[in-house]
């Protein structure tokens, strides 16, 4: 088919662009029509969108809704662009071509500082590294759904695939009724002009047949949808009961499997006897798995219902090996990375000025060294994932935010080709990253492999969800900061040490991208070399160790610990400066004016400095993520005992050009309980190789009695969209532990901190 | 076994101990009520006995033979919500939705027996864990639908006292 041009005139952000071809990036992101499906009726217009029989215009949606709301974001695009209703923009998923790869995850995950990024004069080498990365990450098309990512990699793509078909329609219709162009508009999803009206359906013939246009990006001031509190589309189902999540999959016929796996982390089935289980109603197989992608071995029950396989997982007689390697043990691994840290030979993801110059000419110094725990992900909907091995072909349905690389783990443990897997991402009962793994589906297609023709949905219990997770890594970080002869804090220094994730999860994920070395993973450092502040002499330095232990994202990933190190220490900074901490940020963001206008709206809108009651106290904090910046104050009170509660927390966001307000606070709020839960309670401890916790008992969640008022402010912003989904985890826990140090006197410097009131 | 849910009857042929959760999910079909943690301890699995919240991982089926079993697919009056479904679309409540159909049972099952619930009633009654956090946006719901019901009551005088502490409710983007 011939290559359909057009010329893209944006009125971007940046000024007016005018975009053709020849620099497009060799392999635009629009795509041909024919990667839609299409039923009777349907016109596709490119790669993401059709147009229906009723008229209704269609999004190839590529990305997973977990409660963030992104069902409902795009085709909010969508809908804006061709003023048209939102009601009648519905989705389906997407296939696997690369045009629905996240560019701007793997964006994010490049290690430059924001200060060398941001404004005009952005460094040749900067710019030049970003456009072979961007060039690089489009021909991968890696399809997730992470890294706070999902709208701003949406932003450009799904708007101009938009804006295309709306110009297709407009010129359909003039060459139909013989008006000029310019006369034709699209109002409220008709396209007009004059006295002449028609549906996108009945000029979609047309429209498909329309090869050149040029097209205008509405301009932010036009917009009359992005920006308005918009009711999500996801929630009348959950409601109800009815939104299927990957354990409500119903298939004609279907069993149901539990898992067990090793005790250990990376264990194995040493011997196992079936047949106590094999005895009892309603078992028909037990089914062996071996240790993959850096989880443990184990066996699956399969039964008529899940309550049967429980109870035959119960019964099957095993014993079981350690796997290779030392077994890890966190006390032991807690040591280890103090001594990295002490070694300070870790790679400098940053440095400014001259730290050893102003190390020895310092006339006081301020030195702590901070750690975080490994942390599970305790998504509420445990692993599972349904298959079924049919005729050479594999059907899966499963809740995951990488449907690609499900779809690949799961031919190569099937030996199928590719292109005999169909899959089905069903509605996720959470992510927080649990979900960008594969090792669930490569069990459930192992017990489909020995059951042909049979649906199986395999469900891995609370324990194991546990017990086999891809843990948040063990960090610790040494600080040291000086202040010279004027008074002044002018030199930070930062050595860190814990695990990479991204080349484990490469190694699992992605093997043939994976190198036989780890790169610098910027996941380690963030939140460490990124800071703000405009101290003269820096140098953040991270060791990058590897433990052993499986490790993976969690919710904001490396910021989640590192903006507790660096927000408190700068919190302690300004109390030996004798200076207020929110006054001594500011000062030192004379060249970070959209950090300080943040940290100016949430200091206002939580009156700070208001004299409180004598038990109570605020604390803040400053952190950039994804894109976007969030600042918070914390108002902790104390009791008797030692007890703390956090009563409220002002947040404020600039996440640039806001799509949805209300998925925003939902984010924001969510964000504060998640980031509260691992700070009063979030460790995993590793015994010999096992995971000490395994259920909510003893990995507490928050409750709702104690869940703090949370206020959002959106700080106005002409900025490309920025994360939400993440940003406001990591300020959280400094500006708690901060809000205990004014009350207390006592500085937290290792999580969790004990007390919450109950 | 036959067991009355959701006002018709179902004759299942299981195992007397097994739990009502994995009956209604796994013989029955009826997946709005969820798994969680199989302790009791996260309360995805809550329906209603009679009524009554009741957590249903650990609740043996045959002790439900004979009572009244209400799931989320049964609290809705065919097409009319029940106030607290109608509150959490109008709070926007659920974010990853799995933990809400046993939030909204279990806080259908309070407002039963509390039409004007208090914030401290609130959070003794409300210990569902949702792993999302929507805690804030569950307690508004709960006070919006309790304002729902009152209006709807019709014993109730119009000047019904509405909770104090509703003014405390606030939060959401500014």
């Amino acid at each position: 088919m011939k290559r359909r041009h057009f010329i893209l005139g944006a009125a971007g952000f940046g000024g007016a662009l005018v975009v053709g071809w020849g620099v497009m990036p060799p392999r635009s992101r629009q795509g041909k029509p024919e990667l839609l499906p299409l039923q009777a009726g349907d016109v596709a217009l490119n790669g993401w969108l059709k147009i229906a029989a009723d008229g209704a215009v269609v999004l190839a949606m590529p990305r997973s809704e977990m409660g963030q709301g992104v069902h409902t974001a795009l085709p909010m695009l969508v809908a804006e662009e061709l003023n048209m209703p939102l009601a009648n923009v519905r989705i389906e998923q997407a296939g696997f071509d690369a045009i629905y790869g996240n560019v701007a995850m793997l964006m994010g995950s490049l290690p430059f500082h924001p200060s060398t990024t941001e404004g005009p004069d952005v460094a040749t080498h900067i710019r030049a590294t970003q456009w072979m990365v961007s060039k690089v990450v489009r021909e991968l098309g890696i399809n997730a759904t992470g890294g706070s990512s999902s709208v701003a990699d949406a932003w450009e793509p799904v708007r101009v695939a938009a804006a295309t078909v709306g110009a297709r329609l407009r010129q359909a219709a003039a060459v139909q009724w013989q008006v000029p162009l310019e006369s034709v508009r699209i109002e409220a999803g008709q396209v007009v002009s004059g006295s002449e009206r028609a549906g996108f359906a009945q000029l979609s013939q047309a429209a498909a047949q329309v090869d050149a246009v040029t097209v205008t990006l509405k301009p932010q001031s036009e917009f009359t949808l992005l920006g308005q509190a918009t009711a999500r589309s996801d929630i009348p189902s959950k409601v109800a009961g009815q939104a299927v999540f990957g354990i409500d999959v119903r298939v004609p016929g279907m069993v149901f499997a539990v898992a067990r796996m090793a005790p250990t982390l990376q264990g194995d089935v040493a011997s196992i006897d079936v047949s106590p289980a094999t005895a009892l109603a309603g078992v028909l197989q037990v089914v062996q798995f071996p240790p993959d992608a850096q989880s443990a071995g184990g066996y699956a029950v399969v039964a008529k219902t899940t309550w049967q396989a429980k109870q035959g997982a119960d019964r099957v007689a095993v014993t079981w090996a350690n796997g290779e390697g030392a077994l890890a043990d966190t006390v032991t691994i807690a040591k280890q990375l103090q001594a990295a840290v002490q070694a300070r030979d870790g790679f400098a993801f940053y440095e400014r000025g001259d730290v050893a110059s102003w190390q020895a000419t310092a006339t006081s110094q301020v030195a702590a060294t901070y750690d975080a725990p490994y942390l599970a992900h305790a998504t509420l909907e445990p692993m599972n994932c349904t298959a079924q091995l049919l005729a050479g072909k594999l059907k899966l349905w499963v809740p995951t935010q990488v449907p690609g690389m499900v779809a690949a783990k799961a031919a190569s443990v099937a030996g199928v080709d590719l292109e005999q897997v169909e899959l089905v991402v069903t509605q996720l009962g959470g992510g927080f990253g649990r979900r960008l793994e594969v090792d669930f589906v490569a069990q459930a297609v192992r017990v489909a492999m020995a059951m042909p023709g049979q649906a199986v949905q395999l469900l891995w219990e609370r324990e194991q969800d546990m017990r086999h997770d891809y843990y948040r890594p063990m960090h610790v970080a040494a600080l040291s900061a000086g202040v010279n002869a004027d008074g002044v804090v002018d030199g930070l220094r930062i050595d860190s040490a814990g695990d990479a994730i991204t080349p484990r999860w490469m190694a699992r994920g992605l093997p043939k991208l994976s190198g036989p070395v780890d790169l610098p993973d910027k996941t380690t450092a963030e939140g460490l070399f990124d800071i703000p502040y405009g101290f003269a002499h820096q140098r953040m330095a991270h060791t990058a160790t590897n433990c052993g232990v499986p490790i993976g994202f969690w919710r904001s990933v490396g910021h989640s610990h590192n903006a507790f190190f660096s927000e408190s220490f700068v919190d302690e900074l300004a109390h030996a400066a004798q200076k207020d901490p929110a006054a001594f940020r500011q000062a030192l963001l004379s060249q970070a004016p959209r950090y300080k206008a943040v940290l100016d709206r949430v200091l206002k809108a939580s009156n700070w400095g208001q004299v409180l009651p004598a038990d109570q106290a605020m604390g803040v904090a400053l952190h950039e993520s994804f894109g976007s910046i969030v600042a918070q104050v914390a108002r902790v009170q104390v009791m008797p005992g030692e007890q703390w509660r956090v009563v409220e927390v002002h947040c404020a966001i600039d996440c640039g050009v806001v799509v949805n307000p209300e998925t925003v606070a939902q984010q924001m709020e969510g964000s504060v309980v998640f980031a509260l839960t691992a700070l009063a309670y979030g460790r995993i401890d590793i015994e010999a190789g096992v995971v000490q916790q395994s259920n909510f008992p003893d990995y507490p969640m928050l409750s709702l009695a104690q869940t703090p008022v949370v206020h959002t402010h959106i700080v106005q912003s002409n900025r490309a969209p920025g994360g939400v989904g993440e940003p406001a985890v990591p300020p959280l826990a400094p500006a708690v532990g901060n809000a205990l140090f004014a009350l207390t006197g006592k500085r937290r410097r290792s999580l969790p901190i004990a007390g919450i009131a109950v | 076994m036959d067991l009355l849910i959701n006002g018709s009857n179902h004759t299942v042929d299981v195992a007397p101990d097994t739990p009502l959760l994995w009956v209604l999910r796994d013989s029955l079909n009826l997946t709005g009520t969820k798994f969680g943690c199989g302790i009791a301890a996260c309360g995805a699995c809550t329906v209603h006995l009679n009524g009554q919240a009741v957590r249903t991982c650990v609740l043996p089926a045959s002790a439900a033979q004979g009572q009244a079993i209400t799931t989320i697919e049964g609290l809705a009056q065919g097409d009319e919500l029940h106030a607290v479904q109608q509150a959490w679309i109008d709070e926007q409540v659920p974010q990853c939705g799995y933990c809400q159909s046993g939030m909204l049972m279990a806080a259908a099952s309070l407002l039963a027996n509390n039409v004007a619930p208090t914030d401290a009633d609130i959070d003794s009654a409300m210990t569902n864990i949702c792993r999302c956090g929507t805690y804030q946006r569950v307690r508004a719901g709960i006070h919006r639908a309790a304002k729902v019901l009152q209006s709807r009551a019709p014993k109730s005088p119009i000047d019904m006292p509405v909770p104090a502490s509703l003014d405390a409710q606030a939060g959401g983007a500014s």
